[in-house]
């Protein structure tokens, strides 16, 4: 089986952020970058699947500037085959406009299957892998935790809140990843030093027409600290009239 | 010639042939593992090892009985040794003896010592058959070892003597004319009880005692080479060439060279690893000395360091023996021998190369294979992903922001080595700060108090805040040294930007790894404990305490680091850091202590793993050191301070655990 997993380049979200002077980004400056935690999944799904069947390939594809080849030779540490970027300096806000690009990429490759995370970790829009499905005319499952094949038929488990439904389509298809699916592998010594030595193709990104834009980005406003009213039986009318007039909750 | 002279000559020289082909033999088995570091450096050491350790039998001494009896028969073989070459060349040259070429005194001092030493060999030897017989020493014990092998060899050395002074006795008897009772009392003692014999049947009985010594004698060093015993030719040796890097009894951690085209990463068998850890296993002589004192072993976990190096023994004989490699390669040493979980249940403490008595290097055996796992298989306890890629990703083993490292310094008026910088400044020292005393807790407060001190006493130091990352430490003895390096050149880039020379920490890991071995990526600092540097503030007079000689008499036990310890030799400076700050302190050592410390369960990455199975190493220690009685409990690391606070609190909520800074700033005038 042949199969395309869709990686993103995004932050590690431990570290704090910062805005970029422009107001529209984030301050790069001592953030470290990883593929996106779905993603991950999703490359780790694919390469169990190569495994088990002991045949095919798996070819991971990142959208960005040059940067995302470092991701993208993370994923060929795991044990992807081969890689391609598509090309593209500035970022890209509009999913419709990434996933334009990566249907363009993805028509030609002749996939079996074509792998999402769910959502990405860092704008969580869960909108780019519906559209490519879409936009190539391929049947989609979303926020899978298990996956099975028959034949030409791909089967999954997407779960519920509280019970779990299967679902199943004919190949070639496009599923999305949830978590719980398969833990990523660590890479290796060995996967690192192989995967200097494959193939990443680099070709410009035919991003689609951008019309949404990004306005502003704002940090979350800083918890204000806790405050000591009084103590004892005194301090009640104050904390009343604090949580009637300051937090309007009363 | 006589006949029996032809014949013995013979049987000699096929002897000495066999022997010969059996050690080379022997020395091709060794060249299948890889090449090491220099073994022939460092000459003055290793002369001192070999003299202390080898002939003086220094370890051996380290256990009240066995040692005695041991260094008797060592000591015993090395000088009777020369009474056999005598033996020897008698019984090819007819007629020889040392006695013409020796002034009368020198050889009769001989003789008198191979007669007394022979006697104290077969006491030994007597004492332990009936040691092995009897009583089941616990260290002995062990699936994996011989039990049988020692008693023939015990029964051979005896038998040896026995014919020796029988040969002897009855030499007398049969030509009384020769009698020199004052050069061999104890010969001439058993030729008394057979005088009643006539000289020709002493004669006989001579020749039949000879001939059997001398068999003994060349069958022995013909069995040698496959016995455990092998350790009398491959102990010496492996002394000599043991470890001699770094300070303490042990080497720093071996570097790999990460740009080549590595074929094999760490070891999977015994082809991969260096000739000298295959020679560990031939000098193995299986005592347990190293088991009986390993902290993952001895609280029933399934490591045992003793059966890795019979392990590499054996796979290396059945290697080497199989004619077609195909056949034994469907196994490798980690498949089929030592199994995943006895590897993760290391600590690194260094107990077991502290132990051998022969310098045998288990750890780096353990540690080659752990990198096998890692860096080839990616194969690892997944409780140890998150350390690993929280080090990665953000310079420590835990998920804590990079940005908040100097946080506990807020307030403190602690520049950075940036601020210096900016303003020119250069300060006396640098405080490295380590991920523990940055970010946990429990440590932060050891942290603030080693910088109240160094505050109080006026030294100029500076901290790298959020440009410190972790030393790497956990990943290189987890086996990621490609992680570890990532982040030892990053530590290194960032300290040599700043110039720095002088650095110190309170945490034992970081002052092990920085100082002994960021050298291999060319990263040299003086770098100094905080027990040691505050040791030498005190004996300054540089720190203004309270001298209470009047207060209450309080009992401290100190928990001995294995990184600071038995890795770096400092084992004074924290206790005395204590004796000077409390005046009137009691303390009392728990009986494993000093180079015999027990670990705390954190080392080698075991701090990031589960411990499910036997006893908790931290609750082993935590009554130990309960049971001194002490009200208070020291240590000296960030690591240990986890392990026993976390266990002597849950045990005895009136005793305290403090990290040796925190009762020095306890002391601090206000
Ligand atoms: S280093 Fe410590 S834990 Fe590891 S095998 Fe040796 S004694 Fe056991
Ligand atoms: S490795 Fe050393 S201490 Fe351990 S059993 Fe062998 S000789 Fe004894």
């Amino acid at each position: 089986m042949k199969i395309a997993v869709c990686i993103k380049r995004v932050p590690d979200m431990d570290v704090r952020f910062k805005i970029g002077a422009n107001g529209t980004s984030v301050d790069e400056a001592g953030l470290k970058f990883d593929i996106s935690d779905f993603d991950g999944y999703a490359v780790e799904a694919a390469l169990q699947i190569k495994e088990k069947a002991n045949a095919g390939e798996v070819v991971v594809i990142s959208l960005g500037a040059d940067n995302v080849q470092e991701t993208l030779r993370k994923a060929m540490s795991m044990g992807a085959d081969r890689a391609v970027q598509l090309k593209h300096d500035a970022p890209v806000f509009d999913s419709f406009a990434i996933a334009t690009a990566l249907a363009a990429e993805l028509s030609t490759g002749g996939y079996d299957l074509v792998m999402f995370g769910r959502m990405s970790i860092d704008t969580a829009n869960q909108a780019t892998g519906t559209m490519v499905a879409e936009l190539l005319g391929l049947p989609i499952i979303t926020a899978i935790s298990k996956l099975d094949f028959d034949g030409g038929t791909v089967k999954a488990r997407r779960e519920l809140e509280g019970s779990y439904e299967l679902v199943e389509c004919p190949l070639p298809a496009i599923v999305t990843i949830d978590e719980g699916i398969a833990r990523p592998r660590y890479p290796s010594l060995k996967g690192i030093m192989a995967a200097k030595k494959k193939p990443l193709e680099t070709k410009p990104a035919q991003v689609g027409e951008q019309r949404y834009t990004l306005d502003k980005m704002e940090l979350p406003a800083e918890r204000a600290a806790g405050r000591i009213v009084g103590e004892g039986k005194d301090a009640v009318p104050e904390l009343v009239r604090l949580l009637k007039e300051e937090a309007k909750v009363l | 010639m006589s006949a029996g002279h032809v014949l013995f000559t013979i049987l000699f020289v096929c002897a000495l042939g066999f022997f010969a082909a059996n050690i080379q033999r022997l020395i091709g088995e060794l060249q299948l593992g890889h090449t090491d570091d220099a073994r022939w450096n460092d000459l003055p050491t290793r002369f001192g090892n070999f003299l202390r350790i080898g002939i003086f039998q220094e370890k051996i001494f380290r256990d009240s009985i066995a040692g005695p009896m041991h260094a008797a028969i060592f000591w015993g073989f090395g000088i009777l040794t020369l009474g056999t070459i005598e033996f020897l060349l008698g019984g090819v040259i007819p007629g020889f003896s040392f006695q013409p070429y020796f002034i009368a005194p020198v050889y009769a001092f001989f003789a008198l010592n191979q007669d007394v030493w022979a006697a104290l060999v077969i006491a030994a030897v007597g004492m332990a058959l009936f040691r092995r017989l009897t009583k089941r020493v616990k260290r002995l014990q062990g699936a994996e070892t011989h039990p049988n092998d020692p008693l023939l060899i015990l029964s051979w050395i005896a038998a040896l003597m026995i014919t020796m002074f029988a040969y002897e006795a009855f030499e007398m008897v049969a030509h009384p004319e020769t009698l020199t009772p004052m050069l061999r009392p104890i010969s001439f003692g058993v030729a008394m009880a057979f005088s009643w014999m006539s000289p020709s049947a002493a004669a006989v009985a001579h020749d039949l005692a000879w001939w059997t010594h001398g068999l003994l004698v060349l069958g022995f060093l013909n069995y040698l080479p496959y016995s455990k015993h092998l350790h009398v030719v491959a102990s010496l040796p492996n002394v000599f060439l043991s470890n001699t890097s770094g300070p303490g009894p042990k080497g720093v951690m071996k570097p790999m060279d990460l740009e080549g085209d590595l074929e094999v990463f760490g070891a999977k068998d015994v082809t991969d690893l260096s000739w000298k850890s295959l020679l560990d296993g031939f000098a193995c002589t299986e005592c347990g000395r190293c088991t009986s004192v390993c902290p993952a072993h001895t609280t029933g976990k399934l490591l045992s360091p003793r059966k890795i190096m019979i392990n590499v023994r054996e796979r290396l004989e059945s290697y080497a023996h199989a004619a077609d490699k195909s056949t034994v390669a469907d196994r490798t040493l980690l498949d089929g021998y030592i199994t995943e979980e006895e590897l993760w249940s290391c600590t690194s403490c260094g107990a077991c190369v502290q132990e051998c008595p022969v310098s045998i290097d288990q750890l780096s055996v353990i540690m080659e294979l752990r990198r096998n796992l890692v860096l080839g298989e990616s194969r690892f306890p997944e409780e140890v992903m998150p350390a690993f890629e929280s080090m990665e990703q953000r310079g420590s083993p835990w998920a804590f922001d990079p940005g908040d490292r100097g946080k506990w310094a807020e307030g403190m008026n602690i520049p950075t080595m940036a601020e210096m910088a900016e303003r020119g400044e250069r300060p006396e020292v640098l405080y490295w700060v380590g991920c523990m005393g940055s970010f946990d807790d429990r440590a932060k407060k050891t942290t603030v108090a080693f910088a109240q001190i160094m505050q109080a006493s006026g030294v100029k130091f500076a901290i790298l805040g959020q440009e410190e990352k972790c030393n790497g430490d956990p990943a290189r003895r987890m086996g990621n040294e490609y992680l570890y390096q990532m982040l030892a050149k990053d530590n290194i880039e960032t300290l040599d930007k700043y110039g720095v020379r002088t650095i110190v920490t309170a945490c034992p890991h970081c002052f092990h790894q920085i100082g002994n071995e960021f050298p291999q990526f060319g990263g040299n600092y003086d770098v100094v404990h905080h027990s040691t540097f505050i040791e030498s503030l005190l004996a300054q007079g540089r720190v203004p305490i309270v001298q209470e000689l009047h207060g209450p008499v309080r009992t401290f036990t100190y928990h001995d680091s294995c990184y600071l310890g038995r890795y770096n030799d400092v084992y004074d400076a924290p206790r005395e850091t204590l004796r000077r700050a409390l005046p009137v302190i009691n303390l009392v050592e728990m009986p494993r202590s000093k180079d015999k410390g027990l670990c705390c369960g954190a080392g080698g990455g075991r701090m990031f793993m589960e411990e499910t199975v036997g006893k908790r190493i931290n609750v082993e220690r935590a009554e130990e050191a309960l049971a001194t009685g002490a009200d208070a409990i020291a240590v000296a690391c960030p690591f240990c301070m986890t392990m026993m606070a976390d266990s002597v609190t849950s045990r005895d909520a009136n005793v305290q655990v403090y990290d040796i800074a925190e009762v020095v700033a306890g002391q601090l005038r206000t």
